[in-house]
């Protein structure tokens, strides 16, 4: 099993952030890879078990399955369907934590999933260094530095 | 009414660093401002879940938490309150971390629940969030810029000199001196001061303090290691009055034992290492753990020197001594057939109450070697255990069993002790000369032998026989054991 976390400081209160993150549809809103997003079945996008339909800048397309969304916990859990990758049991969690010193909050983005070993250094790198940082880093541009 | 406190923090360090000092659950008095001092009971690590640790902050309030979980994988732990002088009921708080990974940084989250009288619920939630918590986030970023500004060398901590004052600076006190080396005689109880504990030190109002055979000898002036004027005693229990700088983990109160190289002990109020201290478990009394060299003197001879295997015989010289009764029992314990000599008849008497199987009345014309043979049915003797110096070592060697061990104890000044090496060949003979100090440099091995020691005496597998004499009759004392009167240990009690 290959694991990803990534993780950094938002400077905005966790309640401000999870307003934007909350929407499983709104990725295109604040990710600069995903250019368009849609829930398949005009379900509503906080319907735990929708499916999110979601194409990259590349034109790849992914379908991704909400597995828990937790306002309690700002956080949210999905599941890839499909995908051109080659890679399956894929989970993710992105999950808030208010950090109440300076009232900003902590924000971390993890996965798990299986895949052929010789890709696992590559695909670990797409989504770590690639989709996870580069999301994070356009999430810390838009709450503004501290 | 239930209250969650929730405080969270970024942490200018890498995680991994930030949780080396967080692991440990007793490590608090090192960086948190509130907590003064702070100790692990029964001396188990900050990192073993079940275990209690009692601290007590800088305004004076003793706590009790034990930790309920502990995690490195997920870098968290969860600790309750036992005692604590507040109204925190149910209280149960959780440390967690997580790396940031964009930065090095630690994401510190620290969060309690508990229940509160209603009209002290704002003013509690206020004091663990600010006191407890965020206090705690900026003294361990004080902590750790420390920590790598001076790096090996901990931070003295402030909080220290709260509790160094506590007994005044100078205190009066007697001690035994030896002005000059000789007789029982030579000793004399004197009038002294005892000035405030120095940094790393302990003072202590001694309760029981032990009389060993070195005592004797460095009095004779005939070992080494005691240069006039000077107190004998090499060990001693008693109360903590006050701590010095730098001391963690007792308190004020405590009740220790120390076994310490350098003579001193007899006296009234002392200060000594606090690395020296051993803290006392509630059903040892502080007399019976003045035995502490003794026992754990044994301990060494059925451990680390010679394990004889359940159902061999030992044989124990002067098995009513002070040290020779406690092995007795000792090796009792592990199912040993104890053989002891013993000089009377009465002392015979005593060994038997306290694990001898077979006392043996050794006078002069004893056919010492004929009467262990006739004991063991010929086998020999698998563990003897010599005390006498040269005299009779060519009978303990004689009577050993093949593969036989015979440990020469007492200290290393005496007579010059011939011994064949090829008459050990003959039946693959062992023999060892152990000094305890020597193997008791080796600090959690003496720490260790100390609990079995302490928890032996609690559950009264040993009973320690001892002979108390005030402090001001030490003469006393040391003429009684000189002239063989005495059986089990000798001890001085001060303010007698």
């Amino acid at each position: 099993m290959v694991k990803v976390y990534r993780s950094t400081v938002l400077n905005a209160p966790a309640d401000r952030v999870w307003r934007d993150l909350r929407d499983f549809n709104g990725l295109a809103n604040w990710h600069p890879s995903i250019v368009l997003s849609r829930i398949e079945n005009d379900h509503p996008a906080d319907k735990v078990g929708c499916v999110r339909n979601f194409q990259l800048k590349d034109g790849a397309r992914i379908r991704e399955k909400l597995l828990a969304l937790s306002d309690y916990d700002y956080s949210c859990t999905s599941a890839i369907l499909d995908s051109p990758m080659d890679l399956r049991d894929y989970i993710a969690t992105l999950r808030l934590l208010p950090v109440t010193e300076g009232n900003r909050c902590f924000i971390e983005w993890s996965a798990e999933f299986e895949c052929p070993p010789q890709k696992a250094a590559e695909l670990a790198e797409t989504f770590g260094g690639g989709v996870f940082q580069t999301g994070l880093d356009a999430l810390k541009k838009r709450y503004g530095q501290p | 009414m239930k209250i969650t406190v929730i405080r969270s923090a970024v942490i200018d360090a890498p995680i991994d660093q930030v949780w080396a000092v967080l692991r440990d659950f007793n490590s608090h008095d090192r960086w948190h401002p509130a907590v003064a001092r702070s100790r692990m009971e029964n001396d188990v690590g900050g990192d073993v879940v079940g275990g209690v640790r009692q601290f007590s902050l800088t305004d004076g309030a003793e706590l009790r938490e034990q930790l309920l979980r502990h995690s490195d994988r997920e870098y968290t732990f969860t600790s309750c309150i036992l005692d604590s002088p507040l109204p925190l009921i149910d209280y149960v708080a959780t440390v967690r971390l997580k790396p940031v990974t964009d930065g090095n940084q630690t994401f510190w989250d620290w969060r309690s629940q508990f229940r509160a009288p209603h009209n002290r619920a704002a003013e509690l939630e206020n004091l663990v969030g600010r006191q407890v918590f965020e206090a705690g986030f900026t003294g361990l970023r004080t902590f750790l810029a420390e920590q790598a500004a001076l790096p090996r060398t901990p931070a003295p901590e402030e909080a220290t000199a709260v509790f160094a004052a506590v007994g005044g600076e100078h205190l009066p006190s007697k001690a035994v001196v030896v002005a000059a080396f000789g007789g029982p005689e030579v000793m004399s109880l004197s009038d002294v001061t005892v000035s405030a504990p120095g940094p790393r030190q302990v003072r202590i109002r001694q309760t029981a303090i032990a009389v060993n055979y070195l005592d004797l000898k460095h009095r004779r002036g005939i070992s080494a290691g005691f240069d006039l004027p000077a107190t004998p005693g090499m060990e001693g229990v008693g109360e903590i009055i006050d701590v010095g700088e730098q001391v963690n983990g007792l308190f004020p109160g405590d009740r220790v034992a120390y076994l310490s190289r350098t003579p001193g002990a007899y006296a009234d109020i002392r200060c000594i290492d606090a690395d020296l201290c051993m803290l006392l478990p509630a059903g040892v009394s502080d007399i019976d753990a003045s035995t502490l060299l003794k026992g754990v003197t044994a301990a060494l001879l059925l451990s680390r020197v010679f394990r004889a295997a359940p159902g061999a015989t030992i044989l124990i010289q002067s098995v009513s001594g002070g040290m020779g009764h406690l092995l007795s029992q000792w090796a009792k314990s592990l199912d040993l057939t104890v053989i002891g000599t013993v000089s009377t008849a009465e002392k015979a008497k005593f060994s038997r109450d306290y694990g001898c199987d077979y006392p043996i009345v050794v006078t002069g014309d004893t056919p010492l070697a004929a009467e262990v043979m006739r004991i063991t049915n010929g086998r020999g003797i698998d563990y003897w255990v010599h005390s006498s110096g040269a005299q009779g070592l060519d009978t303990a060697v004689a009577c050993l069993s093949p593969c036989g061990h015979c440990a020469v104890i007492g200290d290393r000044d005496g007579q010059p002790i011939p011994l064949d090496v090829n008459v050990l060949k003959q039946r693959s003979l062992t023999v060892s000369a152990p000094v305890c100090f020597d193997y008791f440099n080796d600090r959690p091995y003496l720490q260790r032998l100390a609990h079995q020691l302490f928890a032996k005496i609690q559950s009264r597998m040993i009973i320690p026989a001892i002979q108390a004499f005030p402090l001001s009759r030490a003469t006393e004392a040391h003429n009684r054991i000189e002239s063989r009167q005495t059986m089990g240990a000798v001890v001085l009690t001060p303010g007698g």
